[in-house]
């Protein structure tokens, strides 16, 4: 039971933490952050297997998360206003090439991010940028003008 | 004005209307997490001994040992008995909350005896001279199940005589 509970609240906890942390952090991962990563997955891992090392405590972890990660997402797919509390929202940063600066200030973004994301999409100006959004996952969509 | 992309309320998405709470739900949440390793800081997660001391006519009994513990942690129980006058069978009685939900891994210096008293745990230690001093060292570990509040009662008896005693408490968290 131990075990279970521990998944439970492991699993909301990390679940808070990735929702508040920003999306741009968790899809933009420097080397530093792909370390404090394993750091954080080891962590976590001592702090809810603790000395169990049976299949059956695995089984039961895996089992807690697999059943929570699939609730999850069932609630946001039925709920609709569950939505953006689970998975987040997409915000406007770009309109006719003008960047909306309290947009990118609430996201903690800069505009030379979003420039060099721009070059990684071969777009060279943001001037040529009709809509640039920050989606849920932390990408950046941007739609050129025609 | 070309139009929004499908899936974008500007109104929404742009102007951010009836979003403007959520940056503080969020700042609210991560002042709450940022709390917990500030508290941390200030030991309220333990494992920082803190002493006791209980003076009889007959000797001190000082408990040095942790009051918060985590589960899995290791830690130590360290008691000091000073003698004022000869001692001809100090023993340590222990409620049984100190090894209720721990593993003892060792006790130094081993008791002459041990035995169970009314549910407590007896442990004797023999004769102590007067103006002597007399250290035992207990190693736990905290079994990762064990979680809330424990008494860590100890008295300090010479044969039957009571001499001194010390009840606090430790709390264990998960």
């Amino acid at each position: 039971m131990d075990l279970v509970l521990r998944a439970i609240f492991l699993y909301f906890f990390v679940f808070a933490i990735t929702r508040v942390i920003g999306r741009r952090e968790l899809s933009q991962l420097a080397p530093f952050d792909i370390i404090l990563l394993i750091v954080a997955g080891d962590a976590i891992q001592q702090g809810l297997t603790q000395d169990d090392y049976s299949l059956t405590g695995a089984v039961l972890v895996v089992g807690t998360f697999a059943i929570l990660q699939l609730f999850t997402s069932y609630a946001s797919f039925k709920i609709v206003r569950l939505r953006p509390l689970l998975e987040g929202e997409p915000i406007v940063i770009i309109q006719d090439g003008k960047v909306l600066d309290r947009n990118l200030r609430r996201e903690r973004l800069t505009k030379e991010e979003i420039e060099e994301e721009a070059r990684q999409q071969q777009i060279s100006s943001l001037d040529q940028v009709q809509w640039a959004v920050l989606e849920n996952s932390g990408k950046i969509s941007f739609l050129t003008k025609s | 004005m070309a139009n929004a992309p499908e899936g974008i309320v500007l109104g929404r998405h742009r102007d951010l209307q009836g979003r403007k709470h959520q940056v503080w739900v969020r700042r609210g949440i991560l002042a709450v997490i940022g709390i917990v390793p500030l508290l941390g800081l200030f030991n309220f997660f333990g494992q920082r001994p803190t002493d006791t001391q209980a003076a009889g006519q007959a000797a001190t009994l000082s408990l040095s040992a942790p009051q918060r513990a985590r589960g899995g942690l290791l830690y130590q129980a360290h008691f000091t008995i000073e003698a004022h006058r000869d001692l001809e069978n100090a023993a340590l009685i222990l409620h049984p909350d100190w090894l209720q939900g721990m593993t003892l891994n060792t006790l130094e210096p081993s008791p002459t005896e041990e035995t169970s008293e009314n549910g407590a745990v007896r442990l004797e230690f023999g004769p102590i001279a007067s103006g002597n001093r007399f250290d035992v060292f207990l190693q736990y570990q905290v079994n990762p199940t064990a979680v809330g509040s424990r008494k860590q009662w100890v008295e300090l008896v010479d044969g039957q005589t009571r001499v001194a005693s010390i009840q606090r408490g430790l709390f264990l968290f998960p």
